[in-house]
Protein backbone atom coordinates (compact mmCIF):
# COMPACT_ATOMS: atom_id res chain seq x y z
CA UNK A 1 0.00 0.00 0.00
CA UNK A 2 2.83 2.40 0.92
CA UNK A 3 4.55 1.60 -2.38
CA UNK A 4 1.37 2.37 -4.29
CA UNK A 5 0.92 5.70 -2.48
CA UNK A 6 4.56 6.61 -3.09
CA UNK A 7 4.18 5.87 -6.81
CA UNK A 8 0.93 7.84 -6.94
CA UNK A 9 2.59 10.78 -5.21
CA UNK A 10 5.50 10.73 -7.65
CA UNK A 11 3.06 10.54 -10.56
CA UNK A 12 1.16 13.60 -9.30
CA UNK A 13 4.41 15.53 -8.74
CA UNK A 14 5.56 14.64 -12.24
CA UNK A 15 2.27 15.93 -13.68
CA UNK A 16 2.74 19.16 -11.73
CA UNK A 17 6.14 19.59 -13.39
CA UNK A 18 4.69 18.67 -16.78
CA UNK A 19 1.95 21.30 -16.61
CA UNK A 20 4.18 24.16 -15.49
CA UNK A 21 4.76 27.15 -17.77
CA UNK A 22 6.84 26.23 -20.86
CA UNK A 23 10.26 27.91 -21.17
CA UNK A 24 9.92 28.67 -24.86
CA UNK A 25 6.41 28.10 -26.28
CA UNK A 26 7.65 28.16 -29.90
CA UNK A 27 9.95 25.16 -29.24
CA UNK A 28 7.14 23.30 -27.48
CA UNK A 29 4.87 23.95 -30.47
CA UNK A 30 7.49 22.52 -32.82
CA UNK A 31 7.90 19.51 -30.56
CA UNK A 32 4.10 19.02 -30.43
CA UNK A 33 3.92 19.04 -34.25
CA UNK A 34 6.60 16.37 -34.36
CA UNK A 35 4.64 14.26 -31.82
CA UNK A 36 1.51 14.54 -33.99
CA UNK A 37 3.47 12.65 -36.61
CA UNK A 38 5.17 10.17 -34.26
CA UNK A 39 2.22 9.29 -32.07
CA UNK A 40 -0.76 10.21 -34.27
CA UNK A 41 -0.19 9.94 -38.00
CA UNK A 42 2.01 6.87 -37.60
CA UNK A 43 -0.84 5.09 -35.77
CA UNK A 44 -3.44 5.56 -38.50
CA UNK A 45 -2.31 2.45 -40.41
CA UNK A 46 -2.59 -0.03 -37.55
CA UNK A 47 -5.87 1.46 -36.31
CA UNK A 48 -7.38 1.32 -39.82
CA UNK A 49 -6.30 -2.28 -40.45
CA UNK A 50 -7.51 -3.59 -37.08
CA UNK A 51 -10.77 -1.63 -37.28
CA UNK A 52 -11.54 -2.96 -40.74
CA UNK A 53 -11.14 -6.57 -39.67
CA UNK A 54 -12.88 -6.10 -36.32
CA UNK A 55 -15.87 -4.55 -38.13
CA UNK A 56 -15.86 -7.50 -40.51
CA UNK A 57 -15.76 -10.07 -37.70
CA UNK A 58 -18.45 -8.30 -35.64
CA UNK A 59 -20.75 -8.29 -38.69
CA UNK A 60 -20.20 -11.97 -39.47
CA UNK A 61 -20.59 -13.07 -35.83
CA UNK A 62 -23.77 -11.02 -35.43
CA UNK A 63 -25.11 -12.52 -38.66
CA UNK A 64 -24.42 -16.12 -37.61
CA UNK A 65 -25.98 -15.54 -34.17
CA UNK A 66 -29.14 -13.93 -35.53
CA UNK A 67 -30.11 -16.46 -38.19
CA UNK A 68 -33.59 -16.80 -36.68
CA UNK A 69 -36.05 -15.18 -39.14
CA UNK A 70 -37.73 -13.17 -36.35
CA UNK A 71 -34.66 -10.95 -36.21
CA UNK A 72 -34.66 -8.36 -38.98
CA UNK A 73 -31.50 -8.44 -41.10
CA UNK A 74 -30.76 -4.75 -40.56
CA UNK A 75 -29.92 -5.60 -36.91
CA UNK A 76 -26.58 -6.88 -38.22
CA UNK A 77 -25.67 -3.36 -39.41
CA UNK A 78 -26.99 -1.84 -36.21
CA UNK A 79 -24.93 -4.28 -34.11
CA UNK A 80 -21.80 -3.51 -36.06
CA UNK A 81 -22.35 0.25 -35.76
CA UNK A 82 -23.02 0.26 -32.01
CA UNK A 83 -20.16 -2.15 -31.23
CA UNK A 84 -17.74 0.00 -33.18
CA UNK A 85 -18.94 3.28 -31.68
CA UNK A 86 -19.50 2.24 -28.09
CA UNK A 87 -16.61 -0.09 -27.42
CA UNK A 88 -14.18 -0.83 -30.20
CA UNK A 89 -13.25 2.63 -31.44
CA UNK A 90 -12.52 3.95 -27.97
CA UNK A 91 -11.62 1.10 -25.60
CA UNK A 92 -10.16 -1.60 -27.84
CA UNK A 93 -8.36 0.99 -29.97
CA UNK A 94 -6.98 2.53 -26.76
CA UNK A 95 -5.67 -0.88 -25.67
CA UNK A 96 -3.97 -1.25 -29.04
CA UNK A 97 -2.50 2.25 -28.74
CA UNK A 98 -1.32 1.47 -25.21
CA UNK A 99 0.76 -1.29 -26.79
CA UNK A 100 2.07 0.76 -29.68
CA UNK A 101 2.29 4.35 -28.42
CA UNK A 102 2.70 3.56 -24.69
CA UNK A 103 5.68 1.27 -25.15
CA UNK A 104 7.20 3.75 -27.60
CA UNK A 105 6.92 6.64 -25.12
CA UNK A 106 8.29 4.64 -22.18
CA UNK A 107 11.20 3.28 -24.22
CA UNK A 108 12.07 6.69 -25.71
CA UNK A 109 12.01 8.60 -22.42
CA UNK A 110 13.59 5.69 -20.52
CA UNK A 111 16.49 5.54 -22.97
CA UNK A 112 16.95 9.30 -22.63
CA UNK A 113 17.11 8.81 -18.87
CA UNK A 114 19.71 6.03 -18.86
CA UNK A 115 21.88 7.78 -21.47
CA UNK A 116 21.82 10.97 -19.35
CA UNK A 117 20.04 13.01 -22.04
CA UNK A 118 17.44 14.05 -19.44
CA UNK A 119 20.25 15.10 -17.08
CA UNK A 120 21.71 17.15 -19.95
CA UNK A 121 18.37 18.96 -20.32
CA UNK A 122 18.18 19.60 -16.58
CA UNK A 123 21.75 20.97 -16.50
CA UNK A 124 20.79 23.45 -19.22
CA UNK A 125 17.96 24.64 -16.96
CA UNK A 126 15.22 23.06 -19.08
CA UNK A 127 12.18 21.59 -17.32
CA UNK A 128 12.78 18.15 -18.84
CA UNK A 129 9.44 16.69 -17.72
CA UNK A 130 7.49 19.45 -19.36
CA UNK A 131 9.62 19.60 -22.51
CA UNK A 132 9.48 15.85 -23.11
CA UNK A 133 6.01 14.92 -21.89
CA UNK A 134 3.68 17.91 -22.43
CA UNK A 135 3.92 17.85 -26.26
CA UNK A 136 3.14 14.12 -26.23
CA UNK A 137 0.07 14.63 -24.03
CA UNK A 138 -1.23 17.50 -26.17
CA UNK A 139 -0.62 15.54 -29.39
CA UNK A 140 -2.46 12.44 -28.19
CA UNK A 141 -5.33 14.39 -26.60
CA UNK A 142 -5.96 16.08 -29.95
CA UNK A 143 -5.13 13.24 -32.32
CA UNK A 144 -6.61 10.18 -30.58
CA UNK A 145 -10.21 11.40 -31.06
CA UNK A 146 -9.40 11.62 -34.78
CA UNK A 147 -8.14 8.02 -34.63
CA UNK A 148 -11.41 7.06 -32.92
CA UNK A 149 -13.45 8.59 -35.73
CA UNK A 150 -11.28 6.81 -38.28
CA UNK A 151 -11.78 3.52 -36.39
CA UNK A 152 -15.57 3.98 -36.42
CA UNK A 153 -15.74 4.78 -40.13
CA UNK A 154 -13.30 2.09 -41.28
CA UNK A 155 -14.81 -0.53 -38.92
CA UNK A 156 -18.35 0.00 -40.18
CA UNK A 157 -17.05 0.02 -43.75
CA UNK A 158 -15.23 -3.28 -43.08
CA UNK A 159 -18.43 -4.72 -41.63
CA UNK A 160 -20.40 -3.70 -44.71
CA UNK A 161 -17.85 -5.18 -47.09
CA UNK A 162 -17.55 -8.48 -45.18
CA UNK A 163 -21.32 -8.85 -44.74
CA UNK A 164 -21.98 -8.24 -48.42
CA UNK A 165 -19.15 -10.46 -49.68
CA UNK A 166 -20.17 -13.31 -47.34
CA UNK A 167 -23.77 -12.92 -48.51
CA UNK A 168 -25.16 -12.61 -44.97
CA UNK A 169 -26.73 -9.19 -45.57
CA UNK A 170 -27.51 -6.95 -48.51
CA UNK A 171 -25.87 -3.54 -48.81
CA UNK A 172 -29.28 -1.85 -48.51
CA UNK A 173 -30.10 -3.71 -45.28
CA UNK A 174 -26.69 -2.93 -43.82
CA UNK A 175 -26.97 0.78 -44.62
CA UNK A 176 -30.50 0.83 -43.19
CA UNK A 177 -29.15 -0.88 -40.05
CA UNK A 178 -26.35 1.60 -39.48
CA UNK A 179 -28.85 4.48 -39.78
CA UNK A 180 -31.54 2.86 -37.66
CA UNK A 181 -32.17 4.36 -34.17
CA UNK A 182 -28.88 6.24 -34.29
CA UNK A 183 -28.06 8.10 -31.07
CA UNK A 184 -25.48 10.85 -31.78
CA UNK A 185 -24.57 11.04 -28.08
CA UNK A 186 -22.85 7.66 -28.44
CA UNK A 187 -20.19 9.38 -30.56
CA UNK A 188 -19.70 12.03 -27.87
CA UNK A 189 -19.48 9.27 -25.24
CA UNK A 190 -16.85 7.49 -27.30
CA UNK A 191 -14.81 10.66 -27.84
CA UNK A 192 -14.91 11.57 -24.13
CA UNK A 193 -13.61 8.10 -23.26
CA UNK A 194 -10.89 8.45 -25.90
CA UNK A 195 -9.63 11.71 -24.40
CA UNK A 196 -9.39 10.10 -20.93
CA UNK A 197 -7.67 7.03 -22.34
CA UNK A 198 -5.21 9.15 -24.33
CA UNK A 199 -4.21 10.96 -21.16
CA UNK A 200 -3.79 7.66 -19.29
CA UNK A 201 -1.65 6.09 -22.03
CA UNK A 202 0.67 9.08 -22.41
CA UNK A 203 1.07 10.13 -18.80
CA UNK A 204 1.43 6.61 -17.35
CA UNK A 205 3.91 5.55 -20.03
CA UNK A 206 5.91 8.78 -19.70
CA UNK A 207 5.99 8.30 -15.92
CA UNK A 208 7.37 4.77 -16.31
CA UNK A 209 10.07 5.99 -18.70
CA UNK A 210 10.97 9.14 -16.79
CA UNK A 211 11.82 7.32 -13.57
CA UNK A 212 13.81 4.44 -15.08
CA UNK A 213 16.88 3.68 -13.03
CA UNK A 214 19.50 1.35 -14.48
CA UNK A 215 20.16 0.20 -18.02
CA UNK A 216 18.56 -1.38 -21.05
CA UNK A 217 16.95 -4.16 -19.00
CA UNK A 218 15.12 -1.59 -16.88
CA UNK A 219 14.04 0.32 -20.00
CA UNK A 220 12.48 -2.92 -21.30
CA UNK A 221 10.74 -3.47 -17.97
CA UNK A 222 9.45 0.10 -17.93
CA UNK A 223 8.08 -0.38 -21.41
CA UNK A 224 6.22 -3.53 -20.34
CA UNK A 225 4.92 -1.85 -17.18
CA UNK A 226 3.72 1.11 -19.26
CA UNK A 227 1.57 -1.19 -21.41
CA UNK A 228 0.26 -3.27 -18.51
CA UNK A 229 -0.61 -0.37 -16.18
CA UNK A 230 -2.11 1.72 -18.99
CA UNK A 231 -4.26 -1.21 -20.10
CA UNK A 232 -5.53 -1.95 -16.59
CA UNK A 233 -6.33 1.73 -16.00
CA UNK A 234 -8.11 1.97 -19.35
CA UNK A 235 -10.33 -0.99 -18.43
CA UNK A 236 -11.02 0.46 -14.98
CA UNK A 237 -11.88 3.92 -16.31
CA UNK A 238 -13.98 2.34 -19.04
CA UNK A 239 -16.32 1.00 -16.37
CA UNK A 240 -16.34 4.25 -14.37
CA UNK A 241 -16.91 6.49 -17.42
CA UNK A 242 -19.60 4.21 -18.84
CA UNK A 243 -21.49 4.35 -15.56
CA UNK A 244 -21.10 8.14 -15.37
CA UNK A 245 -21.90 8.94 -19.01
CA UNK A 246 -24.58 6.39 -19.89
CA UNK A 247 -26.48 5.94 -16.65
CA UNK B 1 34.60 29.84 -7.85
CA UNK B 2 32.62 26.90 -6.55
CA UNK B 3 32.83 25.90 -2.93
CA UNK B 4 31.52 22.73 -1.33
CA UNK B 5 31.17 22.71 2.46
CA UNK B 6 30.55 19.65 4.63
CA UNK B 7 28.61 17.85 1.92
CA UNK B 8 26.92 14.58 2.87
CA UNK B 9 24.97 12.32 0.58
CA UNK B 10 23.57 8.84 1.09
CA UNK B 11 21.45 6.41 -0.88
CA UNK B 12 19.03 4.16 1.04
CA UNK B 13 20.85 4.87 4.29
CA UNK B 14 24.29 4.08 2.84
CA UNK B 15 26.67 7.06 3.00
CA UNK B 16 28.22 7.76 -0.41
CA UNK B 17 29.78 11.15 0.36
CA UNK B 18 30.99 11.89 3.86
CA UNK B 19 31.60 15.47 4.95
CA UNK B 20 33.29 16.67 1.77
CA UNK B 21 34.68 20.23 1.67
CA UNK B 22 36.49 21.51 -1.43
CA UNK B 23 37.15 24.86 -3.08
CA UNK B 24 37.24 24.77 -6.91
CA UNK B 25 39.12 27.71 -8.34
CA UNK B 26 38.20 29.96 -11.28
CA UNK B 27 40.27 29.69 -14.47
CA UNK B 28 41.70 26.36 -13.36
CA UNK B 29 41.09 22.77 -14.32
CA UNK B 30 40.04 21.11 -11.06
CA UNK B 31 40.18 17.33 -11.07
CA UNK B 32 38.31 14.90 -8.85
CA UNK B 33 40.05 11.54 -8.97
CA UNK B 34 39.39 8.20 -7.34
CA UNK B 35 38.56 4.58 -8.01
CA UNK B 36 35.34 3.50 -9.69
CA UNK B 37 32.55 3.66 -7.10
CA UNK B 38 34.44 6.11 -4.88
CA UNK B 39 31.68 8.72 -5.19
CA UNK B 40 33.15 11.03 -7.87
CA UNK B 41 30.09 11.07 -10.11
CA UNK B 42 27.72 11.47 -7.16
CA UNK B 43 29.82 14.43 -5.99
CA UNK B 44 29.78 16.05 -9.44
CA UNK B 45 26.04 15.46 -9.85
CA UNK B 46 25.44 16.87 -6.36
CA UNK B 47 27.43 19.98 -7.24
CA UNK B 48 25.35 20.61 -10.36
CA UNK B 49 22.11 19.84 -8.50
CA UNK B 50 21.15 16.59 -10.21
CA UNK B 51 21.24 14.89 -6.79
CA UNK B 52 19.60 16.42 -3.72
CA UNK B 53 22.20 16.45 -0.93
CA UNK B 54 21.45 15.32 2.64
CA UNK B 55 23.34 18.18 4.28
CA UNK B 56 26.07 20.70 3.55
CA UNK B 57 26.42 23.74 1.32
CA UNK B 58 27.25 24.29 -2.34
CA UNK B 59 28.28 27.85 -3.19
CA UNK B 60 28.55 29.33 -6.67
CA UNK B 61 30.44 32.57 -6.02
CA UNK B 62 28.22 34.17 -3.35
CA UNK B 63 25.07 32.16 -4.05
CA UNK B 64 24.07 29.18 -1.93
CA UNK B 65 23.00 26.92 -4.81
CA UNK B 66 21.49 23.99 -2.92
CA UNK B 67 18.91 26.19 -1.16
CA UNK B 68 17.62 27.77 -4.38
CA UNK B 69 14.26 26.85 -5.90
CA UNK B 70 13.91 25.62 -9.51
CA UNK B 71 13.79 29.18 -10.90
CA UNK B 72 16.86 30.24 -8.89
CA UNK B 73 18.82 27.17 -9.94
CA UNK B 74 17.81 27.83 -13.54
CA UNK B 75 19.70 31.16 -13.46
CA UNK B 76 22.90 29.46 -12.27
CA UNK B 77 22.37 26.57 -14.66
CA UNK B 78 22.25 28.96 -17.60
CA UNK B 79 25.93 29.54 -16.77
CA UNK B 80 26.81 25.83 -16.65
CA UNK B 81 27.98 23.48 -19.34
CA UNK B 82 28.41 19.78 -18.80
CA UNK B 83 30.12 16.98 -20.66
CA UNK B 84 28.62 13.64 -19.68
CA UNK B 85 30.40 10.29 -19.62
CA UNK B 86 28.37 8.99 -22.57
CA UNK B 87 28.24 12.46 -24.21
CA UNK B 88 24.41 12.60 -23.77
CA UNK B 89 23.81 14.08 -27.21
CA UNK B 90 20.15 14.10 -28.22
CA UNK B 91 19.74 11.09 -30.53
CA UNK B 92 16.93 12.59 -32.56
CA UNK B 93 18.83 15.80 -33.38
CA UNK B 94 21.71 16.38 -35.78
CA UNK B 95 25.09 17.72 -34.64
CA UNK B 96 24.03 21.26 -35.59
CA UNK B 97 20.66 20.95 -33.82
CA UNK B 98 22.35 19.56 -30.71
CA UNK B 99 24.72 22.53 -30.42
CA UNK B 100 21.95 24.94 -31.36
CA UNK B 101 19.52 23.54 -28.76
CA UNK B 102 20.60 25.75 -25.80
CA UNK B 103 20.66 28.79 -28.11
CA UNK B 104 17.11 28.07 -29.29
CA UNK B 105 15.93 27.47 -25.75
CA UNK B 106 17.51 30.44 -24.00
CA UNK B 107 18.24 33.16 -26.54
CA UNK B 108 16.18 35.23 -28.93
CA UNK B 109 19.01 35.77 -31.41
CA UNK B 110 18.21 35.69 -35.13
CA UNK B 111 18.64 32.33 -36.86
CA UNK B 112 21.77 33.35 -38.80
CA UNK B 113 23.49 34.49 -35.60
CA UNK B 114 22.71 31.15 -33.99
CA UNK B 115 24.12 29.29 -36.99
CA UNK B 116 27.28 31.41 -36.82
CA UNK B 117 27.65 30.59 -33.13
CA UNK B 118 27.07 26.87 -33.77
CA UNK B 119 29.69 26.86 -36.53
CA UNK B 120 32.12 28.77 -34.32
CA UNK B 121 31.72 26.29 -31.46
CA UNK B 122 32.03 23.29 -33.76
CA UNK B 123 35.14 24.76 -35.40
CA UNK B 124 36.58 25.46 -31.95
CA UNK B 125 36.40 21.75 -31.14
CA UNK B 126 37.65 20.75 -34.61
CA UNK B 127 34.39 19.36 -35.92
CA UNK B 128 34.06 20.34 -39.54
CA UNK B 129 31.51 19.28 -42.19
CA UNK B 130 29.52 17.22 -39.71
CA UNK B 131 26.59 19.59 -39.10
CA UNK B 132 24.02 17.26 -40.60
CA UNK B 133 25.23 14.02 -39.07
CA UNK B 134 23.33 12.30 -36.26
CA UNK B 135 25.09 11.20 -33.04
CA UNK B 136 24.82 7.55 -34.11
CA UNK B 137 27.03 8.39 -37.11
CA UNK B 138 29.86 9.86 -34.99
CA UNK B 139 32.89 8.21 -33.37
CA UNK B 140 33.34 8.32 -29.58
CA UNK B 141 35.86 11.17 -29.80
CA UNK B 142 33.63 13.20 -32.13
CA UNK B 143 30.67 12.76 -29.80
CA UNK B 144 32.72 14.15 -26.92
CA UNK B 145 33.78 17.13 -29.04
CA UNK B 146 30.22 17.87 -30.11
CA UNK B 147 29.14 17.60 -26.46
CA UNK B 148 31.86 20.11 -25.53
CA UNK B 149 30.68 22.41 -28.35
CA UNK B 150 27.13 22.21 -26.96
CA UNK B 151 28.42 22.85 -23.44
CA UNK B 152 30.22 26.06 -24.48
CA UNK B 153 27.49 27.35 -26.81
CA UNK B 154 26.17 29.78 -24.19
CA UNK B 155 29.63 30.88 -22.93
CA UNK B 156 29.35 29.14 -19.57
CA UNK B 157 31.15 30.25 -16.41
CA UNK B 158 31.29 26.68 -15.12
CA UNK B 159 32.23 23.54 -17.04
CA UNK B 160 31.72 20.06 -15.63
CA UNK B 161 33.17 16.96 -17.25
CA UNK B 162 32.30 13.46 -16.08
CA UNK B 163 34.95 10.99 -17.21
CA UNK B 164 35.66 12.85 -20.47
CA UNK B 165 38.17 10.21 -21.59
CA UNK B 166 36.19 7.07 -20.93
CA UNK B 167 36.14 4.82 -23.96
CA UNK B 168 38.68 6.87 -25.91
CA UNK B 169 42.09 5.83 -27.19
CA UNK B 170 45.09 7.48 -25.43
CA UNK B 171 45.80 9.97 -28.23
CA UNK B 172 42.19 11.15 -28.54
CA UNK B 173 42.01 11.30 -24.74
CA UNK B 174 45.00 13.66 -24.64
CA UNK B 175 43.40 15.85 -27.32
CA UNK B 176 40.16 16.07 -25.35
CA UNK B 177 42.11 16.93 -22.17
CA UNK B 178 44.03 19.63 -24.00
CA UNK B 179 40.80 21.05 -25.40
CA UNK B 180 39.22 21.22 -21.94
CA UNK B 181 42.28 22.99 -20.55
CA UNK B 182 42.44 25.46 -23.44
CA UNK B 183 38.75 26.31 -23.16
CA UNK B 184 39.05 26.74 -19.40
CA UNK B 185 41.83 29.28 -19.83
CA UNK B 186 40.26 30.96 -22.87
CA UNK B 187 36.87 31.58 -21.20
CA UNK B 188 38.24 31.77 -17.65
CA UNK B 189 35.80 29.09 -16.52
CA UNK B 190 35.72 27.11 -13.32
CA UNK B 191 36.16 23.60 -14.66
CA UNK B 192 35.65 20.42 -12.68
CA UNK B 193 36.69 17.13 -14.25
CA UNK B 194 35.95 13.68 -12.87
CA UNK B 195 38.49 11.13 -13.94
CA UNK B 196 40.47 8.07 -12.98
CA UNK B 197 42.85 8.52 -15.89
CA UNK B 198 46.34 9.33 -14.57
CA UNK B 199 47.37 10.77 -17.94
CA UNK B 200 44.69 13.43 -17.49
CA UNK B 201 45.92 14.15 -14.00
CA UNK B 202 49.46 14.73 -15.20
CA UNK B 203 48.36 16.71 -18.28
CA UNK B 204 45.74 19.09 -16.90
CA UNK B 205 45.54 18.63 -13.12
CA UNK B 206 46.07 22.15 -11.83
CA UNK B 207 44.15 21.24 -8.72
CA UNK B 208 43.53 17.60 -7.82
CA UNK B 209 41.24 16.16 -5.17
CA UNK B 210 41.44 12.45 -4.36
CA UNK B 211 38.33 10.72 -3.05
CA UNK B 212 38.14 7.24 -1.62
CA UNK B 213 34.91 5.60 -0.41
CA UNK B 214 33.16 8.97 -0.25
CA UNK B 215 35.85 10.65 1.84
CA UNK B 216 38.23 13.36 0.63
CA UNK B 217 41.68 11.91 1.32
CA UNK B 218 44.05 14.28 -0.42
CA UNK B 219 44.17 17.65 -2.18
CA UNK B 220 47.01 19.28 -4.12
CA UNK B 221 48.38 19.86 -7.61
CA UNK B 222 49.77 17.47 -10.23
CA UNK B 223 53.27 18.47 -9.10
CA UNK B 224 52.59 17.37 -5.51
CA UNK B 225 50.86 14.13 -6.34
CA UNK B 226 53.93 11.95 -6.93
CA UNK B 227 55.42 12.94 -3.59
CA UNK B 228 52.28 12.41 -1.55
CA UNK B 229 52.46 10.31 1.60
CA UNK B 230 48.77 9.38 1.35
CA UNK B 231 48.80 5.58 1.17
CA UNK B 232 45.44 5.30 -0.58
CA UNK B 233 46.49 7.85 -3.19
CA UNK B 234 49.77 6.07 -3.82
CA UNK B 235 47.95 2.74 -4.21
CA UNK B 236 45.69 4.44 -6.76
CA UNK B 237 48.43 6.18 -8.72
CA UNK B 238 50.84 3.28 -8.77
CA UNK B 239 48.20 0.62 -9.39
CA UNK B 240 49.62 -0.77 -12.65
CA UNK B 241 52.81 -2.80 -12.80
CA UNK B 242 54.67 -0.29 -15.01
CA UNK B 243 54.06 2.52 -12.53
CA UNK B 244 55.09 0.27 -9.63
CA UNK B 245 58.32 -0.66 -11.42
CA UNK B 246 59.15 2.98 -12.22
CA UNK B 247 58.49 3.95 -8.63
CA UNK B 248 60.71 1.26 -7.18
CA UNK B 249 63.47 2.20 -9.64
CA UNK B 250 63.15 5.86 -8.62
CA UNK B 251 63.47 4.90 -4.96
CA UNK B 252 66.64 2.86 -5.55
Amino acid sequence: MMKFLTQLGRYVLLLKKVFSKPEKPSLYFKQTMSEFVNLGLNSIGIIAIISFFMGAVITLQTAYNTENPIYPKYLIGLGCRDSMILEFSSTIAALILAGKVGSNIAAEIGTMRVTEQIDALEIMGVNSASYLILPKIIATLIFNPILTLIAIIVGIFGGGIAGTLAGVITTENFIYGIQYAFIPYYIVYSLIKTVFFAFIITSVSAYQGYYVDGGSLEVGRASTKAVVYSSVLILLFNVILTQLLLS
Amino acid sequence: MIQVKNLNKSFNGKAVLDNISIKFETGKTNLIIGRSGSGKTVLLKSIVGLHEIDSGEIWYENTLFNKLDFAGKKVIRSEMGMLFQGSALFDSLTVEQNVRFPLDMFTDSPADEKIDRVNFCLKRVDIINANNLYPSELSGGMKKRVAIARAIALNPKYLFCDEPNSGLDPITAILIDALIKELTEEYSMTTIVNTHDMNSVMEIGEKVVFISEGIKCWEGSKNDILNSDCELLNDFIFANSLAKKLRSQAKT
